[in-house]
């Protein structure tokens, strides 16, 4: 029975995050009529957007059922696919529902597609989302501050709610709660990840960033508590490891499944990182704006994207992966991602240093085929289980 | 479990490929030694793997007289991924390799030919894989152009060995295409070459492919010929001459569990898991039904 109902709850995700013509959030603009904002991988304060009334939307590129037509037009070959999927949907109509789009600092290929939105949709609202690379309050803290309180003023100019302290607050609570059940789930997949599956955490937490946040919350956590009553999920014999590098372009499902597969429990990774992006609840006593600019510089995630003082790259994840107690790590980015692949190098020096094996490999959001990766990630598993510390 | 219990393992290997499926049932004793104590074999005949990884495991249990309940860890390999009872899974090269040391202790490579694709396997004493090559994607290194062959041919394979014995002529035919190979194959027919010459000759053209796979490995010394077509002492036989034909120091050899090996290289390292993971304090469930 319980088995049933996590199927069907992973179902509904999945089929959420895969409708491209964003019917839910029709549904939902129907209802209330208020304003939905799309929002491209990483973080934006989705808080601030809820506060006013708008529904935050995940984008995350068009996965493998999109078929690019006009999108190659507008990037080079040697530039990622999450750009051109993205366009593809915006000029293919998809995304007609959405009243604008947020771009948060991810790398110059996002802030490119920021401008070209501007262009190709000068009657939406389209914000390149500057974050800032220093982390003192006085400066990034106030620089911060300046970005939240224009992009306040220019929801309000599309008709969003005016911003108010008391509606902040209870959205960051809203939050908070959201982010903390998902804590939860990574925890649990980290204690026993034969409970909580990755494919079927990326599918939840994949639609979370396109359900309104209390329908979220409330999924979530029947998952969790299903999982974690259902005692026919029992342990097999895999290799732990962390997947690092996935955190913009995001892999087709069928990879996930596939490293799953392969003899891997993924114990910790890189996924939809904006619900975890603050690595803690906020503050909610206090100045609401103050709180998501302090969440922002001093409890968010390590990043590619986020500035690190010299000789700290890497170090991070020696870190999650003795926290999450694996045996290896497997470098998973998608090809030409210039901030994952960048970072490489120093991850990698980092993790040999501490003695904890590796391989990597590179994807593309639509890739259809994956029996190479299959091959490397179970070969890698085997090495793990039978040759480590022999 | 007590340390007495661990010395002496109950494990299972399950090989699923993509026309059989072999299960082997083992006592494996640690660094006393192994032993197989049953062993089965299915076809998959359009059947779902899974189902089919399911009776036949059940069969071999039967003969070896046991209840799941009484191994201490079932193992895949293969496609074996979709064998929902499995305690884990080893890759093929993982397997094979250590189902060859045990077969032939002396073995310096193993000669995997399945239905779909051979490969070539160099490993050490302990069965750790030192380097592999594999067939191209044509099929005319793979046992179901072999199988395709012989209907042509109106012949079953368990004939194809003994008469690819009997050729005195054998008749050259392509080793680079299986569609090509397969018209040279009727050509031959309509210039009434011998069936027997025909199978040696696609034998010869099989063998040099993989004997050309042992040598870019660098391979000196013993090879095992494991996977299905283990079974074909034509194969075996054209395998051997194309090893002495040429520079290198390639010795080919089978045994009648060859086509187990990933079954039992599979069950070998689950008794090796068993204990690694003991030795940390943790046990796994064995949820076969």
């Amino acid at each position: 029975m319980s088995a049933n109902r996590i199927l069907e709850l992973v179902e509904s995700a999945e089929e959420t995050y895969r409708d491209m013509s964003l019917a839910s959030v029709k549904a939902w603009k129907e209802k209330t009529g208020g304003l939905a904002i799309g929002f491209m991988p990483i973080y934006v304060p989705r808080e601030l957007l809820h506060a006013q009334g708008v529904l935050p939307v995940g984008i995350m590129g068009g996965g493998d059922d999109l078929e690019i037509i006009r999108g190659d037009a507008y990037y080079q070959s040697y530039i990622c696919h999450i750009p051109r999927s993205t366009i593809e949907l915006g000029l293919g109509g998809q995304l007609d529902c959405l009243d604008g789009m947020l771009f948060p600092a991810i790398c110059d290929v996002i802030r490119n597609l920021s401008g070209m939105w501007k262009f190709e949709f000068p009657e939406k609202l389209s914000r390149y989302l500057d974050v800032p690379q220093d982390f003192t309050p006085e400066m990034g803290g106030e620089f911060y501050k300046s970005e939240l309180l224009a992009l306040i003023a220019d929801l309000e100019k599309r008709g969003a709610r005016p911003y108010d302290k008391e509606a902040l607050r209870a959205s960051i609570r809203l939050f908070n709660e959201l982010g903390g059940i998902v804590r939860d789930l990574y925890a649990l997949r980290r204690a026993s990840p034969w409970k909580v599956p990755t494919a079927e955490l990326y599918c939840l937490q994949r639609a979370a960033t396109i359900w309104p946040v209390e329908e979220a919350i409330t999924i979530l956590r029947e998952y969790h508590e299903l999982v974690l009553a259902d005692e026919t999920r029992t342990p097999m014999d895999q290799a732990r490891v962390v997947l690092a590098g996935s955190f913009c372009e995001q892999p087709p499902l069928g990879l996930i499944k596939t490293l799953e597969r392969s003899g891997c429990y993924i114990v910790d990774d890189d996924f939809i990182q904006v619900h975890r992006w603050i690595t803690r609840s906020l503050d909610v006593e206090g100045d609401p704006l103050e709180a998501l600019v302090n969440g922002f510089l001093f409890d968010a995630m390590a990043s590619p994207t986020r500035y690190c003082g010299d000789k700290t790259k890497g170090t991070e994840l020696v870190t999650r992966v003795e926290t999450a107690g694996a045996e290896g790590v497997l470098f998973c980015a998608p090809s030409f991602c210039d901030p994952a692949l960048l970072d490489q190098p120093m991850a990698v020096a980092s993790i040999e240093k501490a003695g904890i094996p590796w391989t990597a490999f590179r994807y593309s959001e639509n890739n259809g085929q994956f029996q190479v990766i299959r091959e490397q990630a179970g070969t890698f598993a085997d090495s793990i289980k039978l040759w480590s510390g022999v | 479990m007590t340390k007495e219990q661990h010395d002496s393992l109950l494990v299972a290997g399950i090989d699923v490929g993509s026309a059989s499926v072999q299960v082997v049932v083992m006592r494996d004793n640690g660094p006393a030694g192994a032993e197989v104590l049953a062993h089965s074999s299915e076809r998959l005949r359009r059947r779902e793997p899974a189902d089919v990884a399911q009776t036949t495991f059940n069969s071999c249990l039967e003969a070896a007289g046991l209840v799941a309940t009484d191994l201490q860890y079932i193992a895949t390999t293969g496609e074996g991924e979709c064998v929902p009872f499995r305690t884990g899974h080893f890759y093929g090269m993982t397997a094979h390799a250590r189902g060859g040391i045990f077969l032939a202790p002396d073995a310096k490579a193993i000669l995997d030919v399945g239905a779909l694709h051979a490969r070539a396997v160099m490993m050490d004493e302990k069965a750790k894989v030192l380097g592999y090559r594999m067939t191209s994607q044509c099929a005319s290194g793979s046992g179901q152009f072999l199988e395709n062959i012989s209907r042509y041919l109106g012949v079953t394979m368990d004939e194809v060995g003994p008469l690819s014995l009997e050729a005195d002529n054998p008749e050259v035919c392509s080793a680079i295409c299986a569609v090509l190979a397969e018209t040279d194959v009727i050509n031959m027919v309509s210039r009434e070459i011998s069936t027997a010459n025909i199978i040696r000759g696609i034998h010869d053209s099989m063998a040099g492919r993989f004997a050309k796979l042992l040598r870019s490995l660098k391979v000196e010394g013993m090879a095992l010929v494991t996977g299905g077509l283990s079974a074909d002492v034509g194969l075996v036989a054209a395998l051997e001459d194309a090893c002495c034909s040429k520079k290198g120091n390639i010795s080919v050899t089978t045994h009648e569990l060859s086509a187990h090996a990933g079954a039992i290289g599979a069950a070998i390292w689950g008794a090796f898991r068993f204990r690694k993971l003991a030795g940390k304090g943790l046990q796994l469930g064995v949820g076969a039904s």
